[in-house]
């Protein structure tokens, strides 16, 4: 819905939701922490749109409409953040500039998407929170999420590879190399001493700590 | 945008003037050598990558009149390079300038296939495609459409099973056939950089064709030498720009990510389209012959285990039968058959013979090693082998329980105890004593006495510190059949695919000293022969797991030839004074490797392998590595073991005129580690000549030490202490050489300075403390 919005209205939105997270209505700082800059006139067309209300002494709170938009906007923003640093393996400073390219063509199906494919991940990397979505509130109904990483599964149980958590880039190179790439269905053989798994015809045993890297698709009667 | 990777094909040539250069290229255990073995013959050097200690094998092939140079590389998962090994081949690839590329591959992993084949292409340079081990393929119901593949890339594909000889020919043939390969992921990688104007991003250095996608992953490892292939084509690599560049780097790994899913996306596709499995038929035998096999092998287990533990209580054993027959009936019959054939040495060097004093029964090369392994290793072997063979499902269920934790360790029990009834009690034990008795000291050096007129050249060969007297027998006599006995075994082991299993079990205990499980393959080998583990250390990924593991093995690892004497030297101590030896050097192993793990810089490598199946041992295979093996100590290890005489021989020798009169050098080695060892550790003088043996060669020290505790001269607690001084203490001098090479004469001798004090530091705490509990054993 907010995809005719304008760039300046987005960062408006944004910075008014960042600034209620930390308890805080001020004007001033709306200003300091926007990436544009917060002219009375923009201030005012959020208003006229009925995003947003102000009152004498200078503060701003959203209305229930601006809650909404902005959740929204932070929730992709967020979830990029968690794409580009899990899936993609970049520092956050790295990340930024594209978490906010994502942001921004990132389309609501494709947001849940991505929420499920990380597994309905609950704080960005920053460890500000992510604002729940559709997908998210439905799977509090299961007991399972569908994304796990390979520790959660059960000995015997056949998944497939959704990502890979980039702790560090050559384990990624290197499970690649073993065929654990997105898309490739395994099957979990052993826990103890070692994990093993099956993928492909080869029987793979990792450390565990390179299990919790490796986040799968569990199978589902859904899917 | 296809201007950015489009690059001209060029012809497949072979200039006339130069001997084309064929690699063999591909990952681990898909039969390369095998296949390298066939194309060139005998006529192979190894030498190491200049700069490395990874090994290259080169050979001469001929073929139609042409003589080729053909290289085995290192097996590689990826052209993007995460070990030195990968990183050997991947730069033989660049800088050998292969006139062809031969892909050796596991059939039925087609994916990692593609990968490699995908990476090749990117490269531009003439290749074949060898799809091996297509039986193990065909036995799980796998088809691959070797046919579409060869037209996907435009590259003849041979099948072939090459431990069998099957399609071997074809790849001779194939070699001249050899074509630049299509690359499928042309489209696909444009496709992935349609936003990304990639030239702009890296300047290439020369007019080169740049292999994109290869170069990207290059870029992404922080290592200098794992990048260098980048280095080639990249200005700015080159010149260092690109390391201060943040934005830069982003945009790499950007496309990095893009290209890598283009390549998974067309990986998928292609195994979804040429491998097809049809259910599998299980190579199930019609159930009799099966079950009979199943029946031997439990009652073979069960005869195993009630001989151990009746020999234990003592209890009579078939194995007691079994020997008594022998001694009432078979030997004296053979032992008269050969003296009636005038051959009576033989017999008694073959079946042994009665001492002089009419009882005590000496062994020979074949009894009573024979009954041993009739009564406690056939009866497992032979049937195991059989039902393998007959039953896949039994060969996987195998190779489960091997692995799980809870029927792994029972397992592991029992192959252990295996492997010392045939190393440790045929090897060390029957073997070590017919070639010393019947041949060393019966045959060899006696008569060479005779020969010999008193002198120097006498005390030379045949004296107390003799080259042939001492030299040659300990390093043939004692040593060679115990390694050689630990070699077979460990090759069966080896080529049953157990040793990545043993890994499996024991990468939690590794980690507590900064190790994983793919060091227990050295710890394994140092059983066999330290120097040689040191070498193989190499398997391991980190520099910091290298030291680690190469300390370890120096310090607490007793080599075969050791751990026969300690063995025998058990029979005069209690259980519990053995239980104190090694529970002591296995606590100081745990405690120094934790303490390093701590201390040594660097990072442990990621613990993740393949598992091979479990499948019966191919003898040729097994034969192949011990003999390989066999002829490296030969070549490596008895020549050490001269030298170290030698050094003795004139330490004994030359004698300097002192204030304490004229003493040997050897008296004043003695002499001057003398009130340590009489002080500290509270042994007979004569122990510090043993601990000076031990360093020229450990087991010579053990076996000193054999003979010390044969004569009575030493109190259990004192034969404790020097036991676990012995083991803890210095290397021996080929493994000292073996760590210098392998780490720098650096870091060998912090190593050799440390454990030297160390050793003799706990052997002093031991003795204090059982000193002071009063416990005598």
């Amino acid at each position: 819905m907010h995809n005719w919005l304008s760039q300046d209205i987005v960062e408006v939105l944004e910075s008014v939701w960042a600034n209620e997270e930390r308890g805080s209505s001020a004007v001033a700082e709306i200003s300091q922490e926007a990436k544009t800059e917060v002219t009375e006139d923009l201030l005012a067309e959020c208003e006229r749109e009925g995003y947003l209300t102000r009152n004498g002494d200078g503060e701003i709170r959203l209305t229930a409409l601006g809650r909404q938009t902005a959740g929204e906007i932070i929730r992709r923003h967020r979830l990029a953040e968690r794409l580009v640093v899990d899936v993609l393996g970049m520092t956050l400073e790295e990340s930024e500039a594209d978490a906010c390219e994502f942001e921004h063509f990132l389309a609501q199906g494709v947001t849940n998407a991505i929420c499920t494919l990380l597994g309905h991940p609950r704080f960005c990397p920053h460890n500000h929170p992510i604002p729940e979505g559709e997908c998210c509130r439905q799977i509090e109904a299961q007991v399972n999420s569908l994304v796990a990483s390979i520790d959660r599964l059960e000995v015997g149980e056949e998944a497939k590879v959704a990502y890979v958590s980039a702790s560090n880039f050559p384990r990624i190179r290197k499970l690649s190399s073993f065929g654990i790439t997105p898309g490739v269905p395994i099957k979990l053989k052993q826990k103890f001493p070692s994990f093993v798994i099956q993928c492909d015809e080869t029987q793979i045993a990792l450390e565990n700590d390179i299990a919790r890297d490796i986040y799968v698709w569990r199978k589902s009667d859904d899917l | 945008m296809s201007t950015i990777v489009q690059i001209e094909p060029k012809k497949a040539p072979i200039p006339k003037d130069k001997i084309p250069r064929l690699l063999l290229v591909g990952n681990p255990n898909v039969g390369k050598s095998v296949i390298f073995g066939y194309l060139t013959g005998k006529y192979v050097t190894v030498s190491n990558y200049p700069g490395t200690t990874v090994e290259v094998s080169r050979g001469k092939m001929k073929y139609g009149g042409q003589e080729w140079e053909v290289v085995d590389t290192p097996g590689i998962n990826s052209l993007a390079p995460q070990s030195d090994d990968e990183r050997v081949t991947r730069d033989m690839l660049l800088d050998a300038e292969p006139d062809v590329i031969v892909q050796v591959a596991d059939a039925k992993n087609l994916r990692r296939t593609l990968l490699i084949t995908s990476q090749l292409a990117e490269l531009k340079i003439p290749m074949v495609l060898v799809l091996n081990m297509m039986d193990e393929a065909r036995h799980r119901g796998i088809e691959i459409d070797s046919k579409a593949i060869s037209e996907l890339f435009g590259i003849p594909v041979v099948t072939a099973v090459a431990t069998e000889g099957e399609g071997l020919y074809s790849i001779f043939k194939s070699i001249v056939h050899a074509k630049v390969p299509n690359d499928p992921l042309e489209a696909q990688r444009n496709r992935a950089l349609a936003n990304e104007d990639f030239l702009q991003v890296l300047r290439p250095k020369t007019d080169k064709p740049l292999p994109l996608q290869l170069a990207v992953e290059w870029l992404q490892t922080q290592d200098s030498g794992f990048r260098r292939g980048a280095e080639l084509w990249l200005k700015q690599v080159a010149d260092g720009e690109l390391e201060n560049d943040a934005a830069t780097r982003t945009r790499i790994r950007n496309c990095a990510a893009r290209l890598e899913e283009a390549r998974n996306v067309f990986l998928e596709k292609s195994v979804s389209q040429y491998k097809k499995v049809i259910p599998s038929v299980f190579r199930e035998s019609n159930g009799a012959g099966l079950k009979v096999g199943m029946a031997c092998l439990i009652a073979g287990l069960l005869l195993f285990a009630y001989t151990e533990i009746g020999r234990l209580v003592g209890l009579p054993t078939p194995y007691g039968w079994l020997n008594s027959l022998m001694d009432r009936s078979v030997i004296p019959g053979a032992l008269s058959f050969f003296q009636n054939i005038h051959l009576g040495w033989l017999g008694s060097l073959l079946f042994g013979k009665l001492a002089d004093d009419g009882k005590a029964y000496e062994t020979g090369l074949l009894y009573p090693a024979i009954t041993q392994f009739l009564v406690l290793i056939a009866p497992i072997m032979f049937p195991l082998a059989f039902v393998l063979r007959r039953s896949e499902r039994f060969a996987e269920r195998l190779g489960h329980w091997t692995r799980d934790w809870r029927t792994g360790a029972p397992l592991m029990i029992v192959i252990l105890l295996l492997m010392y009834e045939f190393v440790g009690v045929i090897g060390a034990g029957t073997l070590v004593d017919a070639l010393e008795n019947n041949v060393f000291n019966v045959l060899l050096t006696p008569n060479l006495q005779k020969l010999i007129p008193a002198g120097i050249l006498y005390d030379f060969f045949v004296g107390e510190y003799g080259l042939v007297s001492v030299g040659l027998t300990y390093a043939l006599a004692i040593v060679l059949p115990i390694v050689m006995t630990f070699f077979i075994a460990f090759g069966l082991l080896e080529d049953s695919g157990y040793l990545p299993r043993l890994a499996i079990l024991s990468d939690r205990v590794f980690r507590v000293m900064g190790l994983n499980g793919k060091a227990v393959l050295p710890m394994v080998l140092g059983l066999g022969c330290d120097t040689m583990a040191t070498m193989t250390t190499r398997i391991l990924e980190t520099k910091k797991e290298r030291l680690i593991a190469t300390i370890l093995l120096a310090l607490g690892v007793p080599c075969s030839a050791q751990l026969g004497v300690i063995l025998a030297i058990s029979g005069s101590l209690s259980g519990w004074a053995m239980l104190t030896v090694f529970g002591v050097v296995l606590s100081q192993m745990f405690l120094v490797g934790y303490l390093s793990s701590k201390i040594v810089k660097g990072k442990r490598g990621d613990f993740i392998f393949e598992i091979p199946p479990i499948r019966v041992p191919v003898f040729k295979n097994v034969w192949t590595k011990t003999r390989y093996r066999m002829k490296w100590y030969l070549k490596e290890a008895l020549p050490l073991f001269l030298l170290g005489t030698l050094i003795l021989f004139v330490l004994d020798r030359v004698k300097v005129p002192t204030p304490w009169g004229r003493l040997s050098g050897l008296d004043m080695i003695n002499n001057s580690l003398a009130p340590l060892v009489t002080g500290v550790l509270e042994l007979p003088e004569k122990t510090a000549q043993v601990l000076v043996l031990g360093f020229l060669r450990r087991d010579y020290g053990a076996a000193g030490l054999y003979d010390m505790v044969g004569q009575n001269l030493m109190t259990p607690v004192q034969i404790v202490v020097s036991l676990i001084v012995l083991t803890l203490f210095i290397p021996c001098v080929a493994n000292f050489f073996m760590i210098v090479r392998e780490q720098g004469t650096k870091k060998a001798l912090i190593i050799l300075a440390f454990i030297t004090p160390f050793a003799i530091a706990v052997g002093g705490v031991v003795n204090l403390i059982l000193r002071v509990l009063k416990i005598n054993f």
